[in-house]
């Protein structure tokens, strides 16, 4: 093993690099956003008793759920754009894909969490005259977004990881600008290390995050 | 004067399950009526029937005078928002209390009077005091539930129907998840609710306190009334074999010996 690691030309190229972590960046908290947001919708609509309403939103969180999320920014990329009247560049489509992908998972958290209050607090609730809504906002909520805090902050993980799937389509998040960096100047095993390491920083406070969360819970309960 | 509740030919059934067949019940205003009967008679379905938190299959349901529900082709119709003010007017207490866990007592008992009822923050404060008070917590206002004894978890339950200041109050086995030490305390607090004339209905297996406090006792077997009369009507001289089966089942009650 004689190879000298040499990072100058890494260096040399920080602002490509600083570029991508601005889009990798920016389309993780896009995504996340809309993910969050829209979770909330699905997820009481498939905690909804009205077929017609719960019917879509199953069928919407398995197919997201259960395809891949590569295969899901190609075809929002290729496919889409042939059957919608929209042209649609990479950033797009990349983030519709992979909302879509977060608003699934994030409805599943949500109803996940809701689904674990025990069935006292709807009563009692609903004993003092309190409508659905006023359940769901005033009692139901605030104790069940407590316990899914930690499993969003999960998906935040996953979530950041996951935008590195949208060089593949040439959008300029890290990944893509790593690739970049390594094909012109022949330096993938500095280029990569590095791209890693940027992730590794960038996700990792939320991952310790979740530790701590996870175990300020354990003791106040 | 007058009577708060009238139940007439009340069924429920879930799904092939039929838990009330035909009960007929009146609770006079200032009344305290205490249902027993072993698990299963249907004595929660019929309280949770009362306030709507289920809805009957069948029969009526008057409260002070105005059937709840409306009549169409020959089937009664509840809709969600028509029940909101109806259980704002009967206060229901559960047996395993269902304190709100993320608010201290005081928001607890806050939480109806100011998101249901509207009222100011100032008048909510004002109130879930005294109710707290009422039932002998004015030092735990600032507690979390997590932090109370389940004793005192029940009283501050009690306190938080007593605050929508209801014209009923429906108690659903209020003691049974607690420990024998823990009952005493609850079972006074009913008592001094009855004395002070509250109208409700008791559900529970304290058969001395159905005795001491009762003016009015309900023996369920299998979703019908099988009995019912005063407390020595029903608990020393009962005239029905399965209400004498039942109360021979409860080994622990004692009656005083002077009544003998």
């Amino acid at each position: 093993m004689d190879r000298i690691w040499d990072f100058s030309s890494v260096f040399a190229s920080r602002e490509l690099l600083l570029v991508g972590l601005g889009n990798t960046v920016k389309l993780g908290v896009t995504c996340l956003v809309i993910g969050l947001t829209a979770g909330l919708f699905v997820g009481a609509a498939r905690y909804s008793r009205n077929r017609l309403v719960n019917w879509p939103a199953s069928a919407f969180v398995e197919v997201f759920r259960n395809t891949p999320a590569l295969v899901q920014i190609m075809w929002f990329f290729f496919a889409f754009p042939i059957i919608s009247p929209f042209n649609i560049d990479a950033f797009t489509a990349a983030a519709l894909a992979l909302s879509l992908n977060a608003t699934a998972f994030c409805a599943e958290i949500y109803r996940g969490g809701i689904q674990s209050i025990e069935r006292g607090q709807w009563d009692a609730a609903k004993a003092i005259g309190m409508s659905y809504s006023q359940q769901m906002r005033r009692i139901i909520l605030p104790q069940a977004i407590t316990r899914m805090v930690p499993a969003f902050m999960n998906r935040a993980v996953e979530l950041m990881k996951m935008t590195s799937l949208a060089s593949v389509i040439a959008f300029g998040e890290l990944m893509h600008q790593g690739k970049a960096i390594a094909t012109y100047n022949f330096n993938p095993i500095e280029t990569f290390t590095v791209v890693a390491l940027i992730f590794f920083v960038l996700i990792y406070p939320l991952a310790l995050g979740v530790l701590r969360f996870e175990a300020r819970l354990g003791r106040s309960q | 004067m007058g009577e708060v509740l009238r139940v007439e030919n009340l069924h429920k059934s879930f799904g092939p399950n039929h838990v009330l067949k035909g009960i007929d019940l009146t609770v006079e205003k200032g009344q305290a009526v205490v249902l027993i009967g072993a698990s299963g008679s249907g004595k929660s379905t019929l309280l949770r029937c009362v306030n709507f938190m289920e809805i009957p299959s069948d029969g009526r349901v008057w409260l002070n005078g105005e059937a709840v529900g409306r009549e169409r082709n020959g089937k009664t119709e509840y809709r969600e928002h028509s029940l909101i003010p109806i259980r704002t007017h009967v206060g229901m207490v559960f047996q395993h209390f269902n304190l709100f866990p993320h608010m201290t007592a005081r928001q607890n008992v806050m939480e109806g009077p100011r998101t249901v009822l509207r009222l100011t923050r100032a008048t909510c404060v004002k109130r879930a005091e005294k109710y707290l008070a009422k039932v002998g917590l004015s030092d735990k206002f600032d507690a979390y539930p997590a932090h109370l004894s389940g004793g005192q978890q029940q009283r501050v339950a009690i306190a938080r129907a007593l605050a929508m200041e209801p014209q009923l109050m429906l108690f659903d086995e209020v003691t049974s998840a607690l420990d024998p030490e823990l009952v005493g305390e609850v079972l006074r607090t009913l008592k001094d609710l009855a004395s002070e004339g509250m109208t409700m209905v008791v559900v529970t297996h304290e058969l001395g306190f159905a005795y001491s406090v009762a003016d009015k006792v309900v023996f369920l077997h299998e979703g019908r009334i099988h009995e019912q009369g005063t407390p020595d009507e029903i608990l020393v001289r009962p005239s029905q074999t399965r209400t004498r089966d039942f109360l021979r089942g409860h080994a622990t009650f004692r009656l005083p010996e002077a009544q003998f």
